[in-house]
């Protein structure tokens, strides 16, 4: 029985680096390559041990491929691919794999500066790797080998973020990535056909959840900054240097446009430059409102934000500034929150998640008092908001992709075990399949019925299209015929050329059956009544009495002889061919729930 | 442990044997248990516990727990692992019976979390990191723990499995190793009781139908081979080589991997070296009876082998050239070529069937051309590789992947239709007919070698990822053979080459696709760098168009390529014919101009480019100008590195920053050499006159390049890299400026020594300097700001650059790594955690 295994090394019930592996007839497929923030060492990377066991990475691995540019989900790809020495093919979508490299090496300058790690990949390892990636467009199969092939659709969450369905013969997996189920500011929202795998891998972040509002979210996140700016403070929007960045500039260039305010809003120096570049080279990847917009004027071309320098985190009065790295845990972000943490008119804004270790996780922990170096306390007198922007779908959003895609059976990842749990009750419920959410380094196995493909003779798909039957791909047809299994190709023809072809002599095989009437008159008088009786019921059917007393419904022969012992039942023999199996079946059990009583 | 962290432990464990607190996220638990790991190397684990009392309470409060979390059950269970490591710590806690009800059956063994599989990997870790002693061994006899790790080995998690089979390995072979007091008696072995249960489930499992228990056994027995040279392991081999010969007689396809790891483990064994030993037998039999694959791997492992039977060579090696015998002859007429094996004595059959299907043909040759590869880089080789036929059909079956190879057989064509357009095959060929110039000469290479190579570089089906191996493989062959003596020709050969390689290599700059530009850039880069000394290579690429091509991608729209590019021109400008060759152009009144310098154009990309690689990579060329002696650098250094230390001064890419370091750190050891002032150890003893002389010579170059204001502003930069390397900089400078006499004649008695100070005092020192822009006298600095050489060499005597330097060597998160930031993230973190649920990005 052919079967799909899947074995997650990351983000099997949990939200950290995610890393799948998935063994589809034969082929082995790498789903995202990601780190894990929380760990400065080896454990930031999935253990690919598990791999290397199975002999050389290349030979064992048919290929790789990166739904979008976050680091848990492509972090460890130059560690993989020049460290461990993964020398296959890569797949990313075009925009992945433009901004991929770019927060790549932001974290590495990060990992170097900051900790001095040497035991790290280089810039050089992080270029190498992406001469790699083969870029796919959407909606494009691509052909990995003769056997294995995949095709991208649009997951929103970020820029470039796709799912990818990963097909070998008949058997098929889709793997979402993150993705997000509404539309945002820049981007549309997730979308898959009707493909009907055989299983769905699908993130679970928001697995319980029905979000709220994300007009909500976006009102809070004004009015705090607009209040703070207002009374003369300064806003610290601590962000990674690109995706929901984009989203948030956008919101408060809007904003700023509209209430026609003056405070200053400023992106890291050579950030916005990059964002802009990108955005508008893959300007098909945003949504429909921002395309339509971009002739008369480029969204990421902000009126309001300029480029920053690091003097102007000195100058008086309001500002907002946009500033890298996310978490707070170096760099520009961590030196401007420093200058600005002491004083209760300002106000930091995290919009995404942070892990211990990182002044960020204290802040948002409730920590006032940080230790600085050389046994210095800064004090924290600054507001700290957490607003979560990111983009995943909601269990609403879940539930919508697995009625798009009709998949046989579901997977989560991506989530947390409580979560998951909950959810995978509501979705075997709800769509009677299977669901699985296996943790890390468990290996979840599925069969699936095998599909053979047949090629079909001209002269049968000839008869039957001549039957008024056009071919329609999408609507399976039932076809009769020969099929001739040779030279390990499997052929249906018409009975007649698959004769001819093995030089055969045609028999034809009758089944007849027996059935017993109790009827006293003689036969005639008998077969007469059996003939009124079909004539009755059978109203589109031909039904014949035949000069030698036979009875013909279509090609099925009705015969009746006498029964020797007892002259008061007759039976009657009743014959078809096989191509009449089911008109045959019908009238033995018809007959034999015997005649209507005659009225005399 | 520290007060602070022993005042914050106590809190900490409560919040974490609370079952209603939740902890954030495992990354806390996994830094606690580093923590304990760390602290129980340097302290007694014993004393730790009976200081901290909160430790052992934690344990018995999650043990007393209804319901605890599957993570903190887990935690403790390997917490509790790593303080019973130690002896007295175990028999600490067994006292307070809390051993039986963690690893034993009372514990989590029988609870419903035992389905969790982090609480089973934690039970496994915690054993593990417990097994260091008799004790513990004693124990887990006692308790029935080895039966549940026995089970353990099959578990469906690949983490917890793999993770019991290693705990097996370590028991058996530190029970045994620590129960060795004699020599093992090899006919009458008395095992420790531990290895009594264990071998006969090995035995057992050996001989079960299960395939994944085989596999699990093999595995083991690997690992104990593969980390134990003792004698008793030639005792186990005896006593279980009769399952493994059965399982490899009758189960040669199932059990063939574990097999092949299992006999390269032993093989490796000095304890099995010897050519009676029945490994052999076993290997040979494995060579002829396991399919292509496994025994390929195999083969390479058998050849790698310093101590191995020569039969068992022969055959591995026959084995490992099969497949390329194989490709040979299905492109070649019989009688035609030899081939690598004797006919005779192969039967190709398997391999043939093999290579004329799809799904295999593409592995197998893959495969064999890796293990091949391998083979090629080895130092030592104790058998005689045919390196011509074998590089012969390697051509073939880069020829076949062009299309280039005439199919003599059906074999042929079937092969040649699958190898066609394998990018994969491709590589792996490519890889290994760059090892071959290790071993070949120029005869070869400029046969079927410089055409198949050429063929690969030209071919516009050549993928981006082949192009580059090609490239790589042809650098390979032309270093090599550029440091093979020479005779004219070769050279009238290479020559030729070398034209047909430029004009392919002017067309791959041109490639719309950046992966090729800058592999292509890459080549020339490293092609320049080995073979810039050979006249004849110069001249023709000097007439060539790359020098032009290339300067052209400075401003190509990728700034990998661009900096590749500048890396290119930096080793292009080397060759002097080029500088006088710089192109004109002609402008608008069709009056000519001359282009700009590489120097000035590398200069204004170092001012102008907004991508941080093309800047570093002009830094990198400077520090090579520098250190090689360029022309154009000689001519005014001063002023050359005065101007690139201004512009790398206000650069944001802190990388960029230390290439200037780097650059700063040549220009002054090279001047101090100049003038005399290097440290040699070999340079006779100078009069202090003349050392003053020196000295003040060195310190107005210094001065005039503003070296030193570089120097002290990158001190104080932010980012910890610019500073650590000022900061090595300036030790160096002031141990040859500043030593004791010369700190004597430089200072008027009411300046001398004065006390350390830190960053704060050098900032706001640099900041007088910059606002004043009159130089003052010595001494008045202080008050009035300004700078000259004396002044410099006050700060520099006055900064305390030893504390400076310990501190920039930590990392910068060090706080946020401390244990004390951990224990208080996770006090703090409690509560909020509804607040702030699991997100991401």
């Amino acid at each position: 029985m052919p079967e799909i295994k899947v074995t997650p090394l990351g983000a099997g019930q949990d939200v950290g680096r995610s890393c799948i592996l998935v063994s589809i007839a034969g082929k082995n497929v790498m789903l995202d390559c990601g780190m894990h923030m929380g760990y400065n060492d080896d454990r930031r990377f999935p253990d690919f041990s598990y791999i290397t066991q199975n002999g050389r990475l290349t030979d064992f691995l048919d290929c790789v491929i990166i739904s979008h540019f976050h680091l848990d989900h492509c972090g460890a790809l130059p560690y993989f691919s020049e460290m461990v020495g993964y020398d296959g093919p890569i797949y990313m979508t075009h925009p992945t794999k433009a901004i991929c490299p770019i927060l790549l090496e932001d974290y590495r300058k990060i990992t170097v500066d900051k900790k001095g790690e040497t035991n790290f990949f280089t810039s050089q390892m992080i270029k190498d790797c992406m001469k790699k990636v083969v870029a796919v467009h959407l909606h494009q199969t691509v052909q990995v080998d003769d056997e294995l092939e995949i095709k991208a659709y649009y997951a929103g969450h970020v820029l470039g973020a796709a799912m990818f369905q990963i097909r070998v013969g008949s058997e098929s997996v889709v793997y979402t990535g993150d993705y997000n189920m509404t539309p945002d500011r820049h981007l549309g929202a997730a979308w898959i056909d009707k493909c009907r795998p055989d299983l769905l891998i699908s993130e679970s972040t928001y697995a319980t959840t029905i979000r709220d509002s994300k007009r909500c979210r976006e009102r809070d996140f004004l009015k705090k900054v607009h209040e703070t700016v207002e009374r003369g403070g300064k806003v610290l929007i601590p962000v990674f240097a690109l995706g929901r960045a984009q989203e948030l500039c956008i919101l408060l260039e809007t904003f700023w446009e509209r209430m026609n305010l003056k405070a200053p809003i400023y992106f890291s120096m050579g950030l916005t430059e990059k964002a802009n570049h990108y955005y508008k080279l893959f300007i098909t990847w945003t949504n429909q409102k921002i395309r339509k917009t971009f002739v008369q004027r480029n969204m990421f071309e902000f009126k309001h934000i300029k480029a920053f320098d690091r003097a102007f985190a000195d100058n008086p009065g309001p500002m907002v500034v946009f500033a890298t790295p996310g978490m707070l845990h170096a760099g520009q972000s961590l030196q401007i929150f420093r200058k600005w943490a002491g004083n209760e008119k300002n106000m930091v804004i995290m919009p995404g998640y942070c892990v211990q270790g990182t002044v960020g996780h204290k802040i948002l922990s409730g920590q006032r008092k940080l230790e600085m170096e050389g046994r210095q306390i800064l004090e924290v007198k600054m507001q700290v908001e957490y607003m979560s922007f990111s983009a995943h779908a909601d269990a609403k959003g879940i539930m919508q992709l697995i009625r798009q895609a009709e998949p046989r059976s579901v997977l989560l990842v991506h989530g947390e075990a409580k979560k998951m749990e909950f959810l995978k009750q509501k979705i075997e419920q709800e769509f009677h399949v299977n669901c699985y959410m296996p943790a890390n380094g468990e290996t979840t196995t599925l069969f699936t019925s095998p599909n053979i493909p047949v090629d079909i003779s001209l002269g049968l798909l000839k008869r039957e299209t001549a039957i008024g039957l056009v071919p329609d791909s999408k609507k399976p047809k039932l076809m009769h015929g020969t099929l001739i299994m040779k030279d390990n190709s499997f052929r249906l023809v018409s009975p007649e050329q698959a004769l001819k072809e093995l030089g055969l002599g045609e028999h034809q095989l009758r089944f007849t059956c027996r059935v017993h009437i109790q009827d006293p008159r003689k036969e005639h008088e008998m077969v007469l009544r059996v003939y009124n009786h079909l004539k009755g019921i059978l109203k589109d059917y031909s039904v014949q009495h035949l000069p030698d007393g036979s009875i013909m419904v279509e090609s099925i022969l009705i015969q009746a002889t006498a029964q020797s012992e007892d002259q008061g039942t007759k039976v009657l023999l009743v014959s078809w061919t096989y191509q009449d199996e089911e008109l045959g079946s019908y009238l033995t059990s018809l007959l034999k729930k015997g005649l209507p009583p005659t009225t005399t | 442990m520290d007060r602070e962290c022993a005042q914050l432990l106590p809190p900490v464990c409560a919040v974490l044997g609370d079952s209603r607190q939740l902890v954030a996220d495992d990354t806390f638990l996994e830094k606690f248990l580093d923590w304990f790991k760390t602290l129980t190397e340097t302290e007694s684990s014993l004393h730790l516990l009976q200081e901290n009392p909160c430790l052992t309470e934690l344990i018995t409060c999650v043990l007393k727990l209804k319901d605890p979390s599957s993570s903190t059950l887990s935690f403790i269970l390997r917490l509790t692992g790593i303080f019973t490591a130690s002896e007295s710590c175990f028999q600490y806690l067994q006292q307070r019976e809390l051993l039986n009800s963690l690893f034993g059956e009372e514990g989590p063994l029988s609870s419903a979390l035992w389905e969790e599989a982090s609480v089973r990997s934690g039970w496994v870790q915690g054993v593990h990191t417990m097994t260091q002693h008799q004790s513990a061994i004693h124990f887990l006899c006692n308790c029935g723990a080895i039966d549940v790790i026995f089970t353990l080995q099959g578990d469906p998690s690949l983490f917890v499995a793999s993770a019991a089979n290693r705990l097996l390995v370590h028991i058996l072979t530190f029970s045994l190793q620590s129960f060795q007091t004699k020599p093992v008696n090899i006919k009458d072995c008395d095992w420790p009781i531990c290895a009594q249960k264990l071998i006969p489930h090995l035995e057992e499992s050996l001989k079960s139908s299960s395939a994944s228990r085989i596999k699990q056994s093999l595995k083991l027995l690997t690992s104990v081979f593969g980390c134990c040279h003792d004698l008793w392991t030639e005792v186990l081999w005896s006593q279980l080589s009769e399952p493994i010969t059965y399982l490899l007689e009758n189960e040669p396809f199932n059990a063939g991997n574990s097999l092949v790891d299992l006999f390269l483990s032993m093989a490796r064994s000095p304890v099995f070296s010897c050519p009676e030993c029945s490994l052999w037998k076993s290997a040979s039999y494995a060579l002829e009876h396991l399919n292509p694959a496994q025994a390929g791997c195999l083969s390479a492992g058998i050849l790698k082998l310093q101590e191995c039977p020569q039969a068992v060579r022969m055959q591995a090696l026959s084995v490992l050239l099969q497949p390329m015998d194989c490709v040979l002859k299905a492109a070649s007429q019989p009688l035609e070529y030899p081939g690598l094996l004797n006919n005779s004595l192969s039967d190709s059959a398997t391999i043939e069937t093999l290579l004329s299907c799809r799904s295999s043909c593409a592995s197998l040759l893959c495969q064999t051309l890796a293990h091949l590869e391998e083979l090629l880089y080895l130092t030592y080789m104790p058998v005689n590789l045919p390196h011509i036929p074998l590089l012969k059909s390697v051509v073939t079956v880069l020829q076949f992947g062009t299309g280039l190879a005439t199919p003599a057989s059906s074999l042929g064509s079937k092969i040649s239709r699958i190898l066609i357009g394998c990018f994969r095959v491709q590589r792996s060929a490519l890889d290994i007919l760059g090892a071959f110039s290790h071993w070949e000469s120029h005869s070869v290479f400029m046969g079927s070698v410089s055409d198949i190579l050429l063929a690969y570089l030209k071919s516009p089906d050549t993928s981006p990822t082949v192009l580059k191996k090609s490239f790589q493989a042809t650098l390979k062959w032309l270093v090599r053979l550029s440091e093979a003596p020479s005779s004219r020709d070769y050279w009238l050969q290479t020559e030729q080459f070398f034209r047909d390689l430029f004009l392919v290599l002017q067309k791959r700059l041109c490639s719309h696709c950046w992966e090729i530009r800058d592999s292509a850039l890459e080549f020339l880069t490293l092609l320049v760098k080995h073979l810039r000394e050979k006249e004849e290579f110069r001249q023709v690429l000097v007439s060539s168009e790359v020098p032009k091509f290339t300067e052209d991608l400075l401003e190509d729209p990728e700034s990998y390529v661009r900096a590749s590019a500048v890396l290119a021109m930096g080793q292009l400008s080397f060759l002097t014919h080029l500088n006088s060759k710089i192109p004109s152009t002609e402008n608008g009144n069709g009056k000519e101009v001359k282009k700009k310098s590489i120097v000035a154009q590398l200069q204004e990309i170092l001012v102008t480019d907004s991508e941080g690689f093309p800047r570093r990579a002009v830094i990198s060329v400077f520090i090579d100008w520098l250190r090689d002696g360029h022309t154009d650098v000689l001519k005014d250094t001063e002023q050359f590195v005065s101007s690139v230390l201004q512009v790398v001064n206000c650069d944001l890419d802190w990388e960029v920053k230390a290439g200037g370091l780097e650059l700063a750190e040549v220009f002054s050891a090279k001047t101090l050499g100049r003038v005399g002032l290097a440290g040699c150890p070999y340079v006779s003893v100078v009069s202090a006159a003349t050392r003053s002389t020196q000295l003040n010579e060195s310190l107005q170059i210094f001065y005039r390049v503003k070296l030193f204001e570089f120097l002290f502003g990158a001190l104080c930069d932010c980012d910890r890299p610019v500073a650590q390397k000022a900061c090595s900089i300036l030790i160096a400078l002031k141990a040859e400026l500043c030593d004791e006499n010369s700190l004597k004649e430089g200072l008027s008695a009411e300046h001398s020594f004065p006390e350390a100070h830190g960053i704060a005092w050098l900032e706001k020192t640099l900041r007088r300097w910059s606002s004043c822009a009159e130089p003052c006298p010595i001494g008045i600095a202080n008050e009035a700001g300004s700078q000259n050489p004396n002044d410099i060499l006050l700060v520099l005597r006055t900064i305390d650059l030893e504390g400076l330097n310990k501190s920039l060597n930590r990392s910068s998160d060090h706080i946020e790594n401390s244990p004390q930031s951990l224990l208080q993230d996770i006090l703090a973190t409690v509560g909020t955690l509804e607040e702030n649920e699991a997100d991401c990005y």
